[in-house]
């Protein structure tokens, strides 16, 4: 580890990374557009200079170096000293601020950036509060460029981090620089829009109110939204992602920086699915049927009426005949909690996991790479927790089944009684599942919309969306990664893991950490879940 | 003085002086000759000792960046910078127009120096007759076998290609010259790499001007102790010198470095003295990025340290303009904030933002609209851009402060007299109309 001093500090830091990114990490605010951790290294925005200690050439004392050096440019080595806060340092921060904002249109009032832009942050910190120019300000122009996303050319820094993206990492190259000096626009070639399944990332790494979502566009003022760790659902890659929402409604998703799995970026599948969250065609309360009565009961008073209409079932027919259908899509605390309940009344029930669903082909990018240099891979298996449930399952050990041959098993009448949850953001039900119903004698359906199986459900219970619920989702390469839940369920409905936790016979608040504590004792899989370290505070 | 010969410019002027017929009559490829019977090494060590400086801008010895390449490389690129776009310059133009086969020559010497392969040619997309000049010399040169395989019957080979840029003054600068050559946006690259070890298409590369890679034939037929016998020890050689403005003979002439700017615009046999008798206001003498002379610095010498004594950046291309007395400087002012505010690549900041900037203020003061502090704000602002103080990644913005800080400071007074004599409320209006 080589060690660096940077304003009379001694800083440790990683070999091999730049004094900038150095600097970042041990707390610095080192004002940067260019420089992107996850692109390559153009040194052009010229904010993040500093002072270097270099050898005089005729003396060979150790000086200041005539020259500022930007920083992202300058590898670390063991014993280099620099510094930030010096006058020169400062003096440069200072112009750049005004240059960036010479023709700036200084439009924040109706800017959706507002509230987390650097031209914001860094001039209010190293600018200046006027600017000098008296003469009419350059006008570049608004633009489309793609069916999501729109340019603001006016209020853009040129620190070209999306044309390095469409380069570097969706390998799509939508994204070019036209014209020359201060008419440089970025832009997209005639015909060919910025249309990529990775192209949201653009609008999330422009560190101005340049690039903008369609979709926020004006939507929200981004200091009334709350930001919540979370899992994205939408395949088994499991992105970090982040569920920004205010009163409890869901405004976007932004990716977290995780090394292990997405390094900075999102798919625009996974960045898009959460509007099925806030669909009003949602199950929102339960409901039970007896003969030809149905009832709608209070949630307290469920676990009893399951737990004695199950027992009932296993005393007549024997507990061979129960099934459970767990969803990938369920965390692993709930397939756990479910499990256990399951097992308890009907020791002998069989576990099933329930159809993965499979669209295309995996995706690797930047386009045309093969897996091993892939930067980003978006999986054809479009649910999170295939192998969290499957863990589960197959550690409790006992009867268990693969989704398709219980359907066969359920055809010839071996199952009557059966807990199948659903919680598919899509219709999951096919025609041939669908003829199942008819078999049970009991049958509860958990699911967030309705489905054919309900026609013949004794009982239907509402689930939550990922982001009303807490726990943790084990992605493709085995990784277990716990999400916090962003917003509450729709009226009525109540979340999966309490639920699960008061039917397994527990008492008390669930709590995603807590059960999985007591899932280690005898999965030792479960015993650490991966968080990714914070970024550094002032790194974006 | 009067007695010396020209020698890069010693066809112009001869009939069919492009043929490599009447090339060869005057002695030429028989330098390249000599060359491919001595090492590369040699070759290199001769042009080193010649102290040949790069005659680009810059004014680096040729044969020390010859140097730099890496000892172990497979393959090493050459490039022609021929994107001659300093304003008032034009002797690569000349050279390639009148003698396209030294160029030729000095290219396979110099490639072969640096083992290179392959020899592109960058040439600016306004050169359209240089460039049917040139490519029918290499064909030529193909033909008679002194390009392509086997040149001269040795086991040296080299491919020669015309690259013709799209009109961007930035591609004259090196690493901007690369990239337009593979063919992306001509954006100076950030060094290091440098080119030497990783340049064009990612390989060890040497990018070489026109006019010097025109004297490494001399060099090579004549010795570098013929070299270093022409001019200050520091700036060896013989030297194209562009004289526009209102004089009586424009030109491209060559001379020693020896010779002053006064001497450029009077001897007959260069400038010609004054038109009609005009009393010289000022002198930019390097090209337009170097600085601006007054009237009273005309004893400056046109070699590479001279000109720092006057608060130039350098030597530059040796292309002078004369500003006779009955030109507004403000218009001066203008035109030179505009050229590198159109100019400016965009990449950097400063450079992008600040030369826009100071195109603005001086249209305004050219507008009879500027107010005195201004002057501050233009000075200001080209202190704050540029490679020396580790602003920029290359040299452009250095190039635009130099005349447009030299101008300003050295005339200062008549600048403030013209905006003092301005309407009063002029300025005042004039902003309220353009906001």
């Amino acid at each position: 580890m080589p060690k660096i001093t940077i304003d009379n500090k001694e800083v440790e830091c990683r070999a091999g990374i730049p004094v900038l990114q150095a600097a970042l990490e041990a707390g610095w605010d080192v004002p940067h557009y260019c420089y992107h951790p996850g692109l390559s290294i153009v040194a052009s925005c010229r904010l993040c200079l500093m002072e270097m200690m270099m050898p005089d050439p005729k003396t060979k004392e150790m000086v200041w170096s005539p020259k500022l050096a930007p920083s992202c440019q300058t590898p670390v080595r063991d014993g280099l000293v620099v510094r930030f806060d010096s006058d020169r340092v400062r003096h440069n921060q200072d112009i750049c601020m005004e240059f960036f904002l010479l023709n700036h249109p200084l439009d924040c009032p109706v800017c959706d950036q507002a509230g987390e832009c650097y031209l914001q942050d860094y001039s209010y910190k190293f600018g200046r509060p006027y600017s000098r120019m008296m003469d009419q300000k350059l006008v570049n122009p608004k633009k489309d460029i793609g069916p999501r996303t729109l340019l603001y050319q006016d209020r853009c820094v040129m620190c070209s981090r999306c044309v390095r993206f469409t380069d570097e990492i969706s390998g799509t190259n939508e994204l070019c620089l036209v014209n020359r000096g201060s008419r440089t626009e970025i832009d997209v070639f005639p015909g060919k829009p910025l249309d990529n399944p990775l192209q949201g990332n653009v609008v999330d790494i422009c560190p101005v109110g340049s690039l903008l979502d369609k979709d926020f566009l004006f939507k929200r003022r981004v200091w009334e939204l709350t930001g919540t760790p979370s899992v994205c659902p939408t395949c088994a890659t499991g992105c970090s992602i982040r569920i920004d929402h205010a009163d409890n409604t869901i405004y976007r998703l932004k990716p977290r920086h995780n090394p292990k799995v997405n390094q900075w970026w999102i798919c625009d599948e996974g960045r898009f699915n959460f509007k099925y969250v806030q669909d009003a065609k949602r199950i929102a309360a339960p409901l039970v049927r007896r003969g030809s009565e149905t009832s709608c009961p209070d949630w307290n008073d469920l676990p009893q009426i399951i737990r004695f209409r199950l027992e009932e079932h296993v005393r007549e027919k024997g507990d061979q005949t129960v099934a459970a259908v767990f969803s990938p899509f369920m965390a692993c605390e709930e397939a756990w909690l479910l499990a256990r309940f399951i097992r308890s009344v009907a020791p002998q029930a069989t576990l099933v996991l329930g159809p993965i669903p499979m669209v295309g082909e995996d995706q690797r990018f930047p386009v045309g790479t093969t897996n091993g240099d892939a930067k980003f891979t978006i999986l054809r298996e479009k649910c999170p927790n295939r192998r969290g449930v499957g863990l589960v399952l197959t550690s409790l050990g006992g009867p268990s089944l693969e989704f398709e041959p219980f359907v066969e098993q359920c055809k010839k009448g071996a199952f009557s009684a059966a807990w199948i949850v659903g919680g598919y953001p899509t219709p999951w039900v096919s025609k041939d599942t669908a003829k199942i119903a008819e078999g049970f004698e009991f049958l509860i359906v958990q699911d967030i919309f309705e489905n054919e199986l309900m026609a013949g459900a004794a009982i239907i219970l509402p689930a939550c969306a990922w982001t009303e619920r807490e726990g943790s989702f084990m992605n493709a390469a085995g990784i277990l990664q716990p999400f916090d839940r962003a917003i509450t369920p729709p009226e009525g409905a109540k979340r999966d893991g309490q639920f699960l936790f008061d039917m397994a016979g527990y008492s008390g608040l669930y709590m995603g950490d807590r059960v999985r504590a007591m899932m280690a004792a005898d999965i030792p899989g479960f015993a650490e879940a991966y968080v990714p370290p914070p970024e550094p505070p002032f790194a974006h | 003085m009067a007695s010396f010969e020209p020698v890069l410019l010693r066809n112009l002027g001869v009939e069919n002086s492009r043929s490599v017929r009447v090339y060869e009559s005057r002695g030429g490829y028989q330098a390249a000759r000599k060359a491919l019977k001595m090492t590369p090494d040699e070759v290199v060590e001769e042009v080193k000792k010649a102290n040949l400086r790069g005659r680009g801008g810059a004014g680096f010895p040729a044969g020390v960046k010859w140097t730099f390449l890496p000892k172990d490389r497979t393959r090493t690129l050459l490039c022609v910078n021929a994107d001659e776009s300093e304003p008032p310059t034009f002797n690569n133009r000349v050279l390639m127009e009148s003698d396209p086969h030294q160029l030729i020559e000095g290219t396979i010497i110099a490639a072969y120096a640096t083992r290179a392969q392959i020899a592109y040619v960058y040439m600016r997309v306004e050169f359209h007759e240089q460039f049917h000049i040139l490519q029918r010399a290499i064909d030529e040169a193909y033909a008679a076998g002194y390009l392509g395989e086997k040149i001269f019957g040795t086991d040296y080979c080299l491919e020669c290609y015309v690259h013709r840029g799209a009109g961007a003054y930035v591609c004259g600068e090196e690493t901007g010259l690369i990239e337009s050559l593979e063919g992306k946006r001509g954006w100076p690259r950030i060094k290091p790499p440098f080119p030497a070890v990783e340049g064009l298409f990612r390989r060890p590369t040497v990018v070489n001007n026109v006019e010097t890679l025109c004297c490494v034939p001399h060099i090579i037929e004549r010795g570098a102790n013929w070299f270093t016998s022409i001019g200050p020890p520091h700036s060896t050689g013989p030297k194209l010198f562009c004289i526009s403005g209102p004089v009586n003979r424009p030109g491209c002439y060559e001379s020693p470095m020896t010779i002053t700017v006064r001497e450029l615009i009077e001897r007959e046999d260069m400038g010609g003295g004054m038109l009609k008798g005009k009393r010289v206001k000022a002198v930019l003498p390097g090209g337009a990025s170097m600085g601006v002379l007054t009237a009273a610095e005309l004893d400056m010498k046109m070699d590479f340290e001279d000109p720092r004594k006057y608060g130039l950046l350098g030597l530059g291309t040796a292309a002078a303009v004369v500003v006779d007395e009955s030109v507004d400087l403000r218009g001066v002012l203008r035109n030179l904030t505009r050229f590198y505010g159109t100019e400016s690549c965009g990449q950097c900041t400063q450079c992008r933002e600040g030369t826009a900037w100071m195109y603005k203020i001086a249209t305004r003061i050219a507008m009879d609209a500027g107010r005195l502090e201004d002057l501050d704000i233009i000075l200001e602002t080209s202190r704050n851009m540029g490679m020396m103080p580790g602003l920029s990644i290359c040299g452009l913005p250095d190039g635009a402060t130099y005349p447009i800080e030299t101008l300003i400071k050295k005339f200062r007074g008549e600048l403030e007299a013209a905006i003092r004599a301005q309407p009063p409320d002029r300025a005042e209006r004039v902003l309220k109309v353009l906001n």
